[in-house]
């Protein structure tokens, strides 16, 4: 939002300029660009190098030299996947648990959000500090002792324990706050009141609509998160028709001996509900992640 | 400019009407009701489970009967544990590879997207950020192709550009924290490159044209202009850098599984070696409070000298 403002503010500056720098600048300019290409080959290029392999043949992917492209191009591993491994099962766990996660998150997150941007209530410093302190403590700290904490209360039922436990993060929360406080007019809140709405309501019916952009960078940012999550299913996890799929892949890849014909498809597979979701929602998350770091 | 805006705004939502909210409304308790949600969560998820993880740190436990209170031992165990030296050590290089290489490149790439007029910067910016959207899993896989000893694209790019018999990417212990460093660069430049790059796109193009006419050179417009603009910024990605490479784990947990011989073995690792798979569960949690001490005086440190959450606070 402030990142159209102010592109929107320079453009008539920048209009006026470049016919007295453009041509100097060829040289750097040429430069300038073929730097930012190999940047986005050395991004790209291993990527393409594992797609490509996922449809070689077993044999192709062990020969010296390598061959770029596949040549016969099979779709073998993928197959040899699909019918070893419960892999749709896998995937079908990782997706419900990301999406029940990121509505839970997002609503958990802009409610308070929410009750920090726009009230004044004894104690909301503390408190606020208190969460705010809770972004720098380490989650590889916290899972042990977590695990240890539901095994003790009997919660490890596998749905409950990948989801639960992560659905307030403080970086959510703190997102929201800063999005709510710019861009909600506090009239409108009056507006809502004087109309006999509850405080609720007002959230509900007022609040949550404008919202949208903000609650779109945190769902991506937090199914992202899930999706793509290693360590917690990793410790919580034990019997496979539970394993999300990150789990499954790095358990598929330590077991049979290094199998990368299996692994190096499903990795591809893997990849694209990320890709899509990414793709789809690139400007909320980006705008959103940066949003709340730039304007302080 | 923001911040005043949103100050200003806030100072006048309490003043009109609030007398009169505050005697009658039933909605003044809506706030709790509004943040409890989140702090029950916090209490029982976060809380508890921090406290327990201190008890755990004093006790000896296998994971079944009842912990034995044991005191400070696990502590001074840790300390002369030469492979926990090791694990602080390889993390270190991590934090550095972080702070050296990550942070400077991505404002590097963040400066060079910034140039004015660029074309498909959108494109590009999408391109770095691509890795970090996707799993360690699927990133540590993929590396695997390229490192590969025998038949990976590393070793055939060197055996046929120079006839060299190729680097054991994995299985040496300098080569190894190499390539989980090179992965660590991969996967976390761009995404700290988007930040710089907002912060780059907000600072106002008058005062480089400013500068320019005063003669000032690209060198003194960048450490004059650039820097001291973006620095809140810069802060909020050096301590978040910090604090993430800390506490590193599927990088080399998933490309190395900590080999060879250790020497890529992380702090959190450590911990989560020690808690299961060879159940000393208070040693592991032992570790994992020094681990929270050590994130925990970085993130201080650095905030005490950059500043990064006293404004946004």
């Amino acid at each position: 939002m402030t990142l159209a403002q102010t592109q929107a503010t320079d453009s008539p500056q920048t209009a006026t300029t470049p016919r007295r720098r453009r041509r100097p600048l060829t040289v750097g300019r040429t430069l300038l660009y073929v730097f930012l290409v190999i940047a986005a080959a050395v991004v790209l290029l291993p990527m393409l190098w594992a797609l490509s392999t996922s449809f070689k043949k077993r044999g192709d992917m062990f020969t010296y030299p390598p061959k770029l492209l596949p040549h016969p191009f099979t779709l073998e591993n993928y197959q040899h996947l699909l019918q070893q491994q419960p892999f749709f099962r896998w995937f079908g766990n990782t997706v419900l648990v990301a999406t029940i996660s990121t509505v839970v998150v997002v609503l958990v997150c802009s409610l308070a959000g929410f009750g920090f941007a726009k009230y004044r209530f004894a104690g909301k410093n503390a408190l606020f500090s208190f969460m705010f302190g809770s972004l720098a403590i380490p989650y590889a700290v916290v899972v042990l002792p977590l695990f240890v904490v539901l095994i003790k209360v009997g919660l490890t039922y596998p749905y409950f324990a990948l989801i639960v436990p992560w659905v307030a993060p403080a970086f959510g929360i703190f997102m929201m706050r800063q999005y709510i406080e710019q861009s909600i007019p506090n009239e409108l809140l009056e507006a809502g009141r004087v109309d006999g709405c509850s405080e609720f309501r007002i959230f509900i019916r007022l609040v949550l609509p404008l919202l949208r952009p903000a609650l779109g960078a945190l769902g991506v940012w937090s199914f992202l998160n899930t999706y793509n999550n290693f360590l917690w299913p990793l410790i919580v996890v034990s019997d496979p028709k539970y394993y999300t799929l990150p789990l499954g892949l790095a358990t598929i890849y330590a077991a049979q001996g290094r199998q990368i014909d299996l692994v190096i498809p499903g990795a591809v597979l893997a990849a694209i509900p990320s890709l899509i979701v990414f793709i789809l929602l690139r400007k909320q998350l980006l705008e959103g992640l940066t949003a709340g770091s730039v304007q302080n | 400019m923001s911040t005043q805006a949103t100050a200003s705004r806030q100072s006048g939502s309490r003043e009109p009407g609030h007398p009169r909210l505050r005697k009658k409304r039933p909605g003044r308790f809506a706030p709790y009701i509004f943040i409890s949600p989140f702090y029950i969560l916090f209490v029982l998820f976060l809380l508890i489970p921090i406290i327990v993880g201190f008890y755990l740190s004093l006790t000896d436990w296998a994971g079944f009967g009842s912990p034995q209170y044991i005191g400070l031992a696990n502590f001074r165990k840790l300390f002369s544990d030469a492979q926990f030296f090791q694990s602080l050590r390889n993390t270190l290089v991590y934090v550095l590879v972080s702070m050296l290489v990550v942070v400077p490149l991505a404002l590097l790439l963040a400066q060079a997207l910034n140039a004015r007029g660029l074309k498909l910067r959108d494109t590009f910016r999408l391109i770095y950020f691509t890795p970090i959207v996707l799993s360690p899993i699927i990133i540590a896989l993929i590396f695997q192709l390229l490192y590969d000893k025998n038949f990976g694209i590393f070793n055939a790019i060197l055996r046929a550009v120079f006839g060299y018999d190729g680097i054991d990417w994995l299985g040496s212990e300098i080569w190894a924290k190499v390539s989980v460093s090179i992965l660590i660069v991969w996967r976390w430049t761009g995404y700290m490159t988007i930040f710089f790059l907002a912060a780059l796109q907000g600072v106002s193009r008058n005062l480089y044209e400013a500068a320019e006419i005063d003669g000032a050179g690209p060198a003194q417009r960048f450490f004059h202009i650039t820097l001291p603009s973006i620095r809140p910024v810069t802060a909020f990605v050096v301590v978040i850098s910090l604090v993430g490479s800390a506490q590193i784990f599927e990088e080399p947990y998933l490309l190395t599984s900590g080999g060879p011989n250790f020497a890529t073995l992380s702090v959190a690792q450590f911990v989560y070696r020690d808690a299961f798979q060879q159940q000393r569960i208070g040693y592991a949690a032992a570790a994992g409070v020094v681990l929270f001490v050590i994130v925990f005086i970085i993130g201080q440190v650095a905030n005490r000298i950059t500043g990064v959450t006293r404004s946004s606070v």
